[in-house]
């Protein structure tokens, strides 16, 4: 079959509070056009296959996995990125949005490679659930895969996030410094 | 990164022009709904469509609704809505827990009750890459004409792995099909075939446009057990769906029916089991024993080859391990 | 040398750190959560091409003749390269350089790299990849070490005869002897699987050559200065034309610490093509790629005295290598010299033989080499205590080594906080009522562990500093700091940067740190053998105390007082007697500037001489050891025979903890990666050699639903050689946690799991047969 591929549909979204027109390959995913033809690297690849969670973005406030979503599909509709998600904070409280300030105090960023994705997945939970338990972040949060912090730093700065938002003291990390004998 | 074979995607407004588009026979056409199934195949060559047919605009065909205790699901209706859905927490329990068992809150977020009805049967020689698959040899579901997991097999033996098949199963659900041609409703257990390849009798001109749970008995109750390794993310390694109708007065149990998944390439109903516990009081000793019976027997009727992840011995192992505590545990939630 | 020198584990001034044991934040943290952080495939140059890898489809087989011409020929293709463009053999050891690019007479396992191209974008790279015809002569592989290593096995490496990648006997002490006396004599048979690090960031490259002839290369190393040796080696220029840059990486444990195919690929690519060449392995590669846990089977014997003193222990280990060396010299080493702690041992004898078979190539993974056999060891300890009769914990304290003290095999320990750790631990999880007395199918294990703060042995002998930093304060009030060592999540640039900033009493932003650049960077040996805060911190410390001296020198003259009075904290100068002379470290830094001209000072830090006058005797010999007890929970489905690891305790002596919160994290995250590795994770290939799931569905890591309650208890032994007193918390903490989880099984359900991993499959046949030996034993009463 030697028939002229067809042209790369045109379409528009919002991205990051602004529409966008933009044209991409009928095969493309959402990943691939936010990370090599937006620019918007924040989006992380980290398996290509859904299996990771690492490109998680909110899709009208939702999160999704841009790496299983083909880029026309989001016409008309509104992603949400890393680079979006404090945006708006920014600009009306001159503040990151509140899960991103608790995973840096908490230090549930190690590598930082999964973050993007999770602090979406948090973000969205948040909204949904201003108050959630501990077992609600972990569900939440299962379908994105960090492979550094063991989870615990993540969950208590979910936790840490809600709790300042509500105007709650943020609860106690689970480690501690043990007592300890005289200097030598 | 991963690439795709190149291919159109349309997207229709409407059923009826997606149903126009299907019925066009000169590209190969693949359907996509939440396309979480679809893109993997993609990416792994499992599948080289010319044209993608995305549902992403079609209007309608997201409808939970109850009718005298019926409940009509649209094909389009997410796993995320339909677990946190109450109609299906109340009336079809089963079906409530099998889609929150699914992958991940991102899949189930996108993920259709029509996709996951109609996923890919899967096996480990299969869902894998063009290069791995290559190095194998293929085998006989694509590009190959060898069985690796039956010697010498000659019908594709890759396992049904929905999670929420069984459940719509014991739940006695119908769907409805439709093409340019017509509707037809058929029950579920008649839309698959026990063949790895195709598992199914969906035309390509069709859509699966709805499915419905018939209004269930009084005293109904359900379960969806699942042997996985992680929480979250994993197909099932062997999935059972519980029925149990109970006599709301006498707590005894009046019917059952037990659905598994993940064995073969049609999710198997258990046969001949009345017997072991109908009539028998869903609170007491009795149970335990029938429901331990009834899990001996679905063993005997199960045989689990190496399809799916996992020591096949163990997952039929865990064949009466499942279904009692699918039953027990349908019993307990009243 | 001052390089040498102790710092001593005190505050600079006064009584009290400053920002050391505080938990300040990471230097990137707010990068990383906004998604402004860059890491290498986030970096797009004018130009860039694409590359990717061609791989063997067969384990083992010779390569007759390779095709590239219909490759080449496809329009938009720009470089097609094989083995023999590159042959120059590497490998992160100078004494095994086993490895080529790509593949050149022969290819050793499925998924190795053969040939690669480079075009204007990933899709025509790829169908030109289908276009190479290669024409291949099987040979039979090896898969299971022990049949590689028959007489009749087909070499994998024609250099050598035998399949043996590396042996080392080695004995201390007289064991036949210890055996002869002992009481008890606990002899067994264990095995650990491969796992892999599982990284989420894949592996990346992207090489660029300037008109100005420089050949810089940004990847996801841990090993920024390896890397640039290996390119400079392989391709053939010299050391200063090629500059290796790390932008952030997504997380390495090891998976990052040899130099890779892909790297040299792009280089070479980008000198072909002139243009600038990126390569992003697949998930799929990733585990190929590999060089992750060995699989060993270990025949370990035990002597004790029925006291429960550790008399002797004799291990056999045999190593599955995979195909190449990588870091398994060392590896082979580590399987026996750290079992010379933390238990005092009369005699250690240990027999390693590291083999090569047609599998992805093991190399180090968190805890390298040790976490494999003080599984063996923490478990042979537990039967040892059940023969006993003794608590386990009780076992292991009447063991213990003291602080200060030396090792059978000659290793110096200094601080050693064993005993609190195990104080720790008993405590939290209520050992003492609740240990032996829980449920059926609920129970506690303990195990213990030592690992290295890096080590002696530079990766290739030479006499120069292991980690070097460079300062410049400027008047503008930033001090910044040069230096090589690799931030890979871990949080080196963090501690890097608090340490400055105590020793210079200077506020945190007023501290920048560059890093991983080898241009601009003096060179440090990278992020490995959990060496980073010890080594480098030990530099930053010597290169600021240079610097110190000349602002403390220069405001006592130009406040006519002595150097001992000046106070540097927070920001500001002043004279401790005299606290109105009072000064902004911006105009202190003006004044010493004046008075000295530019201020820029360098430090480095190299280890003291250490390790037993023996070949080999160095391996395994560090400044200063780590210490590490947990307790596991858990509960054994005994119908699935489903372990849940409920909560780990983990105590760890890191020294000091110069900043806890990043201590807390290498701790959970530690003993986390220890359980996962215990109960689902499996890295292995099938009779054909095909990888069993090389994906992150089929290898399964595990979700915020998998993971065990994590108690991380931070326990400070302050160290007299390690930067303020710290020691390292990176790797340590993963050890005990496989044999933990198997000792508290035993604790649960009475049975003793010897081989990993703990699958349910497993774990219900040993139910199985426990129960059918219990109806034996009542059928023949």
């Amino acid at each position: 079959m030697t028939s002229r591929p067809a042209p790369d549909p045109v379409f528009a979204f919002e991205l990051n509070g602004e529409t966008v027109t933009v044209s991409a390959p009928a095969h493309h995913t959402l990943l691939e056009l936010l990370r090599y033809r937006q620019g918007l690297t924040g989006t992380k690849q980290g398996c290509d296959k859904g299996d990771c969670g690492a490109c998680t973005v909110l899709l009208d406030g939702s999160p999704v996995l841009s790496c299983l979503t083909l880029a026309v599909t989001v016409a008309g509709r509104a992603v949400t990125t890393i680079e979006g998600l404090g945006a708006e904070h920014r600009r009306a409280e001159g503040r990151p949005h509140p899960v991103q300030e608790a995973f840096d105090r908490s230090g549930a960023l190690q590598c930082g490679f999964c973050q993007p994705g999770m602090l979406l997945s948090s973000a969205a939970l948040l909204r949904k659930n201003p108050s959630p338990t501990a077992d609600e972040v972990r569900a939440a949060l299962s379908g994105n895969l960090c492979r550094c912090t063991g989870y615990a730093q993540i969950i208590e700065a979910v936790l840490r996030a809600a709790a300042v938002e509500r105007g709650e003291d943020p609860p106690a990390p689970a480690w501690s410094i043990e007592p300890r004998d005289e200097e030598p | 990164m991963l690439r795709m074979p190149r291919f159109e995607v349309s997207c229709p407004e409407s059923l009826p022009e997606a149903l126009a588009l299907l019925a066009e026979s000169e590209l190969d056409t693949r359907v996509m709904a939440g396309g979480t199934d679809l893109l993997v195949a993609l990416k792994n060559r499992l599948e080289v469509p010319q044209r993608v047919v995305s549902l992403a605009r079609v209007g309608g065909l997201d409808h939970v609704t109850e009718q005298e205790g019926s409940l009509a699901i649209g094909a389009r209706v997410t796993l995320a809505q339909l677990g946190a859905s109450d109609l299906v927490r109340r009336l079809a329990p089963a079906l409530g827990e099998a889609a929150r068992s699914v992958a991940s809150p991102q899949v189930r977020q996108v993920a259709t009750i029509g996709g996951n009805a109609l996923l890919s049967t899967r096996c480990r020689y299969y869902n894998q890459s063009h290069f791995w698959r290559k190095a194998l040899g293929f085998c006989l579901k694509k590009d190959g004409t060898l069985c690796h997991v039956v010697e010498g097999g000659k019908k594709c033996v890759a396992a049904a792995s929905g999670d929420t098949a069984p459940a719509l199963l014991t739940l006695g659900a119908r769907v409805t099909l439709e093409s340019q041609h017509g509707v037809r409703a058929l029950p579920l257990l008649d839309l698959y075939r026990n063949d790895g390849i195709a598992n199914t009798v969906l035309r390509p001109d069709e859509l699966l446009t709805e499915l419905v749970v018939p209004a269930q008995r009084p005293g109904h109750r359900g379960a969806y057990e699942k042997l996985r390794v992680r929480e979250a993310i994993d197909y099932p390694l062997l999935g059972v769906a519980v029925r149990l109708d109970v006599d709301p007065d006498s707590a005894v149990v009046t019917d059952v029916d037990v659905v598994l998944t993940a064995l073969q390439a049609k999710p198997r109903r258990v046969a001949r089991i009345d017997s072991l516990i109908v009539g028998v009081p869903i609170h007491g000793e009795a149970f335990e024993a029938a429901a331990a019976q009834l899990g001996l027997r679905a063993r005997d009727q199960c045989h689990p080859v190496a399809n799916v992840p996992g020591d096949p011995e163990y997952r039929r192992k865990l064949v009466p391990v499942l279904v009692r505590r699918a039953l027990l545990r349908a019993a307990g939630a009243a | 040398m001052a390089a040498r020198d102790r710092h001593g584990s005190g505050p600079p001034f006064g009584d009290v750190f400053k920002v050391v044991g505080t938990s300040a934040r990471k230097v990137d943290g707010m990068a990383k959560a906004t998604g402004e952080a860059v890491f290498t495939d986030d970096i797009t140059l004018p130009g860039m091409l694409h590359a990717k890898t061609l791989r063997s489809p067969h384990a083992h087989a010779r390569i007759v003749a390779i095709d590239t011409t219909r490759a080449a020929a496809l329009p938009g293709v720009r470089a097609v390269i094989t083995g023999r463009d590159l042959p120059g053999r590497f490998g992160v050891l100078p004494w095994t350089q086993d490895e080529t690019a790509l593949a050149l007479e022969k290819v050793r396992f499925v998924g190795e790299p053969v040939a690669a191209v480079a075009a204007v974008d990933e899709d025509t790279a790829i169908d030109a990849l289908e276009l190479i015809r290669i024409e291949y002569e099987l040979l039979t592989p090896h898969f299971d070490p022990l049949d590689a290593l028959r007489d009749d096995a087909a070499p994998i490496h024609d250099t050598r005869e035998r399949n043996v990648s590396k042996n080392v006997l080695l004995e201390f002490g007289d064991v036949n002897a210890e055996f002869a006396r002992a009481d008890v004599v606990i002899d067994e048979h264990y095995s650990f699987h491969g796992t892999t690090h599982a990284a989420i960031e894949p592996h990346c490259a992207l090489a660029r050559l300037g008109a100005d002839g420089v050949l810089t290369l940004y990847s996801s190393t841990q090993i920024t200065h390896y890397v640039q040796r290996t390119v400079a080696k392989v391709l053939e220029l010299p050391e200063h034309l090629v500059r290796v840059i790390q932008p952030c990486v997504g997380g390495g444990f090891g998976g990052k610490s040899d130099p890779f195919s892909l790297e040299l690929c792009v280089c070479k690519l980008a000198c072909i093509t002139g243009r600038p060449v990126k390569m992003l392995y697949d998930r799929e590669e990733v585990f190929y790629t590999h060089r992750g846990r060995h699989p060993m089977q270990m025949h370990f014997r035990t002597a004790a005295t029925r006291e429960g003193k550790l008399l002797a222990l004799d291990a056999r280990t045999v190593l599955d290598g995979g195909a190449y060396s990588s870091f398994g010299l060392v590896t082979t080493y580590y399987s026996g010299q750290l079992l010379a702690g933390p238990y005092a041992l009369d005699a250690l004898r240990f027999d390693s033989t590291r083999v090569f078979t047609n599998k992805p190539p093991c190399g180090p993974k968190r805890g390298h080499g040790a976490v494999q056999p003080r599984f063996a060891f923490e478990v042979q300890l537990d039967e040892l205590a059940t023969r006993l009769d003794l608590d386990p914990i009780e076992l292991r304290r009447r063991g213990a080594l003291p602080a200060y003290t030396e090792t059978l095999n000659g290793q110096r320990i200094t601080s050693n906080g064993l005993l609190a750790c195990l104080t720790a631990v008993e405590r939290a999880s209520e050992w003492r009522v609740r240990r032996g007395r829980l449920p059926f199918g609920v129970g506690l294990g303990v195990a213990a562990s030592m690992y290295i703060s890096g080590t002696n042995y530079p990766v290739y002998p030479n006499e120069m500093p292991q980690a070097g930093i460079v300062l410049e304060a400027n008047r503008s009030g930033l001090v910044t700091v040069l230096t090589g060592s690799n931030d890979i999540g871990q949080g080196a640039s963090t501690i890097v940067r608090m340490l400055v900033a105590e020793e210079l009493g200077l506020a945190l932003d007023q501290v920048r740190v560059v890093a991983a650049d080898t241009d601009l960077c003096p060179v440090d040996l990278g992020a490995y053998s959990s060496r980073v805060t010890f080594m480098v911190g030990n530099a930053a410390i010597d290169a600021c105390r240079k610097l110190r001296a000349k602002l403390t020198s220069a405001l006592a003259a130009h406040w006519e007082t002595f150097e001992g009075d000046i106070v540097l904290s927070e920001g500001e100068a002043f004279d401790r007697k005299e606290p109105t002379r009072r000064l902004s470290l911006k105009e202190a830094i003006a004044i010493a500037e004046a008075k000295y001209d530019t201020l820029a000072t360098a430090g480095s830090y190299n280890t003291p001489k250490l390790g037993g006058a023996y070949r080999g005797g160095t391996i395994g010999a560090s400044p200063s050891y780590s210490f590490t007890a947990h307790v596991a929970e858990v509960r054994v489905d005994d119908e699935t025979g489903r372990i849940t690891c409920e909560h780990l305790y983990v105590a760890h002596d890191c020294g000091r903890a110069l900043n806890p919160m990043l201590v807390a994290g290498q701790m959970d995250g530690s003993a986390y990666m220890g359980a996962a590795e215990a109960l689902m994770e499996d890295h292995d290939v099938d009779e054909r050699g095909l990888h069993r799931g090389p994906s992150l569905l089929d290898y399964p890591i595990p979700t915020a639903l998998d993971v065990p309650g994590l108690s991380s208890l931070i326990v400070e032994s302050i160290d007299p050689e390690g930067p303020y007193g710290a020691k390292e918390a990176g790797e340590g903490p993963l050890h005990p946690a496989v044999p933990a989880i198997a000792n508290a099984v035993y604790d649960a359900v009475g049975v003793r799991l010897r081989h990993l991993p703990f699958t349910p499959a497993r774990v219900l046949a040993e139910l199985e047969q426990q129960r059918a030996a219990l109806e034996g034993r009542r059928a023949r009463c």
